[in-house]
Formats: C-alpha cells, structure tokens, sequence
C-alpha cells in the first residue's frame, strides 16, 4: 500500500514528461513533415485521446455492411495477430477510401496503423500483423474520400498478451 | 540480425489485365518494444522499428502504410492492387534507425 502511492505519482510525471516531450520534439521537427507524423501517430496514450488527437472529435458512423474488419475472435498468442479490412467501395476518383486505420483500445500505443489509398487500386483491402497487449476491442476507422469516418469494432480474447513493454 | 531488412513480395502465380490481386509483403525486422525497468519507468533511447512502408506499382505511390511499434515483429502486411501493364511492384521499408529496405516483385501476364 504504502508504494501505491509514489507510483502513481511517477506515473503521471512520466505521462506529462512524454507528452511534453512529444509537444516538443512535434515543433522542433515540423519542417520535416515525415518525421513529426511519424511520431504523431504512435504516442503512448488512452484510446480516447489517440481518437481526439487524429480525428478531432469528428462524428464516426457504424461501418457495419461496408466495413468488413476480419480478426481472430481468440487470439492465443497477442505478439502476432492478423488484422484484414476489407471496405467495399467503389473506388473511383470521386468516392473512394483515402486512409484505414486500425486501432487496438487496450495497447498502450492504441493506433497501429494507417493505411493511405488511392482509387487506381480498385479495391480496398489492407491487413498487418499486430501485437496487442490484452483482450479488448479491436477497431478499424475508415476514412473516406468526402471526409465521412465509419467505424466497426470487435473485441478480441487475448490468451498471452504481446506487449511486454 | 544479420536478416534484418529482407523483404518478401508474393503476388498470385497467374495474372491477366485488370484484375485485382492481392498482394503480401513480409519484411524480416525486430520491431523494437518500449521496455520498462524496475519502477515501470520508459526506458528512454531511440527505438527501432518500421514506421513508413511505401509501395509503387509502375512508379507510382498506391499504397503507404504508417505504422507504430503496436506492429508485431517481422510484420506481414497486405493490400490489394489492380494491375494494368506489366512492371515492377517496389515496396520500401524505413524504419527510426534511418534503415531503408525493399522487397520487389515483377507483374507479367501469362
């Protein structure tokens, strides 16, 4: 009991720290547009905050009929979990699918990937192999071309989880 | 990791014109996690792993993944693709150590 307490302390001087951190080196390095996005995208943070920080509170509508997200309902081993989305949607260059995201609510580093599209390729289907860290929704936000966000979530068993750190 | 980098595109054996294929890419690469020492402190240093994948069909950008170290180790990634004209699928790795990697597979039509 009596080191609960200075934990949590550290924890949240630690959180502030890596925010700063990230504010910082966010100004420091926006000339160079690639890296101040990379670091953007991965920030240890709840799920919440990882939605408000990319998406800016805009409304999300249920992806359920276009948004297929294709994911083990059990997933014995978290370091390695195959995560497909397939979104149907016409491709052409006036409505198609500009990005895909793939969030896990439960990792400490809840984004995991973002994939950018463009309508030459026909259809709109990405998968990567994720860790997640424990059993949780799985979601996967679709980004259309005309702005519209869709958004369909699952949550997945994790049997050993995959994110040590 | 001696095989660090190396990259592999699979593309289906039999094409034709203007199909939609559905490619996979395995890149052989750590994918460092964030450790934590005793007092769940992050360990601060620079880690490595894969945070931009760039595919090129006929030089031109058709697909980019963003990723962030939630990518499990020796990622897959897949996505689909229609192919018109023969020619070369590039797919480009970079990671936080400034590390560039490429797999490639030829498109021909039988």
């Amino acid at each position: 009991m009596r080191r609960a307490k200075p934990i949590s302390r550290r924890r949240m001087l630690e959180t502030f720290g890596v925010l700063a951190a990230a504010g910082a080196t966010g100004m420091l390095t926006a000339s160079i547009p690639r890296r101040a996005e990379a670091q953007q995208l991965g920030l240890q943070e709840s799920v919440q905050d990882a939605l408000k920080r990319v998406f800016g509170g805009r409304s999300m509508k249920d992806g359920a009929g276009i948004v297929k997200l294709d994911v083990p309902f059990i997933a014995e081993n978290g370091a390695v979990v195959p995560v497909s989305v397939e979104v149907a949607s016409p491709m052409t260059a006036s409505n198609y699918v500009r990005h895909v995201y793939i969030v896990a609510d439960k990792n400490r580093i809840p984004l995991i990937a973002r994939a950018t599209l463009v309508p030459e390729i026909g259809q709109a289907t990405v998968g990567v192999a994720v860790r997640l860290g424990e059993s949780g929704d799985v979601r996967a936000i679709v980004e259309q071309s005309d702005g519209t966000l869709l958004q369909v979530k699952r949550e997945v068993k994790v049997t050993v989880g995959g994110c040590g750190g | 990791m001696p095989d660090i980098g190396k990259a592999r595109v699979r593309v289906p054996s039999s094409i034709k014109p203007g199909d939609v294929i559905h490619v996979r890419v395995l890149v052989i690469h750590p994918m460092e996690r964030i450790e934590r020492d005793k007092q769940d402190k992050i360990i601060e240093k620079n880690y490595n792993y894969i945070n931009k994948v760039v595919v090129t069909y006929l030089g031109k950008t058709v697909v980019t993944f963003d990723t962030t170290q939630s990518v499990s180790e020796n990622p897959t990634f897949t996505f689909t693709l229609r192919v018109t004209d023969p020619g070369q699928i590039k797919v480009t790795f970079l990671d936080t150590a400034r590390g560039r990697y490429e797999g490639t597979a030829d498109i021909t039509f039988s």
